[in-house]
């Protein structure tokens, strides 16, 4: 088993309120599976993201990578972990926008222990996966929003990891550029990736590869599925 | 973490955010270099003062009276030489000389050319200068603040002095004293005894004070007692007095600079509060991002603390450097003039250069230690919180 999630609960303090998130969350993810995570927004469906990432930890439960707990690791075996394992897609793709497109999908590597060498070459693997090789001396900040996102998918897979999750991917882009992102995706799973797609978008609901959808409300896991 | 990559890494984040860090780099240079100007000075002046005071002789006396000073008879001179222990007994002659009434005036100082004298740069002078030239007219030597002045007054070769008889003596410039005793020289005259006493209006058997050395210093102490058991009205005073209140003048003048001191703290703080508040801000997604990217909290330390080091360096090395050469190669003008200013004649003091390397690393350090601090605290603070929660 890929990803492992049990009893997973999250809950925010605002004030003196407890704003439960998630409750009692229970999934199990195999490899080279595709899982979209469909809901509205405030369902949940982020922060689950986040925590299968490391980026949050949970109120109870875990989530485990490959049977490692990610949230209880010290926080050097969690970055190593979510740096060889985890490739991130970002809503708003989160890009360093005074580096160029090469420079920003090298940064996950620079800890990596890897010569420049090695680097270079894993770069250009991971730019023209994701078809941006082209654009690689151009500053991330000049970029349009379709190439932003293909940057942000070199960058995700650049330490060839397992798993890519992504966190409502097609928000900023127009309809082509959705459509060109799914087909990125299609390919990474033909790879053998295993991803993880949060979104409220309708596009993810009749992908032509195999997919499972998960339903999310009210920050659980719904059986019937309502489109919004 | 490969170190050519994380070098590579840092180079390019140096570079492409270069108007960030070269406004801090300025802001910090000009804050060094203002520090090591100053302190440069003050090094500076105390060590050529120290330098100057060497030289000095171990003992003035005069004759004071009502507490006002009055001439001193030559004959104490004898009676100083019958003392065991006493050495280099050296009778002088010296009083201001007012070019204008109420205008410039310069320190005339008559000494015996023929007697070994008790203060080592006069005896080096004498040494050095062909006496038998020297007498050959009325000659005297002048500082160099002297000769800028009388030149710019039109006296390029000699100069009128008037003595109290209503009489002219004409003098002739021989040399111009070292520029490195400038401090003391500046305005100062050197000449015969005898001439001195003309100008000055002083009789045959009289001079101004009488200089000595003492070569035991543990002798010092009993001399001043036996000297003031000589005559009642024997005024002494010894090199260790002259250099408590050299000390304390330029104390006095470093409360100016305490002032600036503090004016320039106030300014530091502020940029390392400002530093410490772009962490918050601007930095605080750019290190969130970087976690989530698989960056550890100690490869996020580490790439902060190497770029800040690289910051505090560059601006601490060209603060040093530039200071060194507003000091020593321009001669700090207009602060200068807070150390020098008020003298007499404008004072063209060129400052030795005096490094001392306890001060510059006492600089680093003051500087240095805050700013890292300032922007290490608060990125150890968002790299600990979760990486979510920084990025938001």
């Amino acid at each position: 088993m890929m990803i492992k999630i049990e009893n997973l609960y999250r809950t925010f303090h605002h004030d003196d309120n407890e704003v439960p998130v998630l409750k009692n969350i229970n999934l199990n993810i195999k490899e080279g599976e595709c899982i979209v995570l469909k809901g509205v927004s405030g369902s949940g469906k982020t922060t689950l993201l986040s925590l299968i990432a490391g980026l949050d930890k949970p109120s109870s439960g875990k989530v485990l990578i490959d049977g490692e707990p990610i949230s209880k690791l010290p926080d050097l075996f969690a970055s190593e972990l979510r740096a060889k394992k985890i490739g991130m897609i970002f809503q708003h793709f989160n890009l360093f926008e005074h580096l160029t497109v090469h420079e920003n999908v090298t940064i996950p590597l620079i800890p990596s222990g890897l010569k420049m060498k090695e680097i270079q070459k894993k770069v250009d693997r991971a730019l023209s996966l994701a078809h941006i090789s082209h654009k690689k001396e151009i500053q991330a900040g000049r970029l349009s929003g379709g190439e932003q996102q293909r940057t942000a998918i070199a960058r995700a897979l650049v330490a060839d990891p397992d798993i890519i999750l992504c966190d409502e991917p097609t928000a900023n882009l127009d309809r082509d550029n959705s459509l060109l992102f799914i087909e990125s995706i299609k390919e990474l799973n033909r790879l053998g990736k295993t991803i993880v797609i949060a979104t409220h978008d309708p596009l993810f609901e009749h992908l032509d590869f195999k997919s499972t959808i998960i339903p999310m409300a009210d920050g659980k896991i719904v059986s019937s599925y309502d489109d919004e | 973490m490969n170190a050519n990559a994380f070098w590579h890494f840092l180079t390019l984040q140096l570079v492409k955010e270069r108007s960030k860090h070269l406004s801090v780099i300025l802001i910090s240079m000009m804050i060094v270099f203002l520090l090591s100007s100053v302190l440069f000075i003050s090094s500076s002046i105390r060590y050529s003062l120290e330098e100057t005071l060497k030289v000095q002789p171990d003992f003035v006396v005069s004759r004071t009276l009502g507490g006002t000073a009055i001439p001193t008879p030559m004959a104490w001179g004898d009676e100083l030489l019958e003392i065991y222990g006493v050495s280099q007994v050296t009778p002088r002659v010296y009083g201001r000389y007012f070019f204008e009434p109420k205008g410039k005036s310069f320190l005339l100082v008559g000494v015996d050319f023929m007697e070994e004298q008790s203060h080592k740069n006069l005896q080096a002078l004498i040494e050095t200068t062909d006496i038998k030239a020297f007498f050959e007219g009325k000659q005297m030597f002048v500082g160099q603040g002297v000769k800028e002045y009388l030149n710019a007054h039109f006296y390029k070769g000699s100069y009128n002095f008037l003595t109290p008889k209503g009489q002219f003596e004409n003098v002739k410039f021989f040399k111009t004293l070292p520029s490195q005793t400038n401090l003391i020289s500046n305005d100062m005259i050197i000449l015969p005894l005898d001439l001195a006493r003309k100008i000055l209006g002083y009789d045959e058997e009289e001079v101004t004070d009488i200089l000595f050395n003492v070569p035991n210093t543990d002798e010092w102490d009993m001399m001043t007692d036996k000297l003031s058991a000589l005559h009642y009205d024997l005024h002494v005073v010894n090199k260790k007095e002259v250099q408590r209140s050299y000390a304390n003048l330029y104390n006095y003048k470093g409360g100016v600079f305490l002032i600036l001191f503090l004016i320039l703290l106030a300014t530091f703080s502020l940029i390392l509060y400002q530093r410490y508040s772009m962490v918050y801000s601007s930095e605080r997604r750019h290190i969130g991002l970087l976690r989530a990217l698989g960056w550890s909290i100690n490869a996020v330390l580490r790439y902060k603390f190497t770029e800040t080091i690289v910051v505090v360096s560059v601006s601490y090395i060209l603060g040093v450097l530039l200071a060194y050469f507003y000091v020593f190669v321009l001669g700090a003008p207009i602060l200068r003039e807070i150390f020098l200013g008020g003298k007499n004649l404008h004072n063209i003091v060129g400052f030795l250069p005096v490094l001392d390397f306890s001060v510059l690393s006492s600089i680093f350090l003051i500087y240095a230690l805050p700013f890292i601090a300032s922007v290490l605290i608060p990125v150890w603070k968002v790299s600990v919180t979760d990486p979510k929660e920084a990025m938001l």
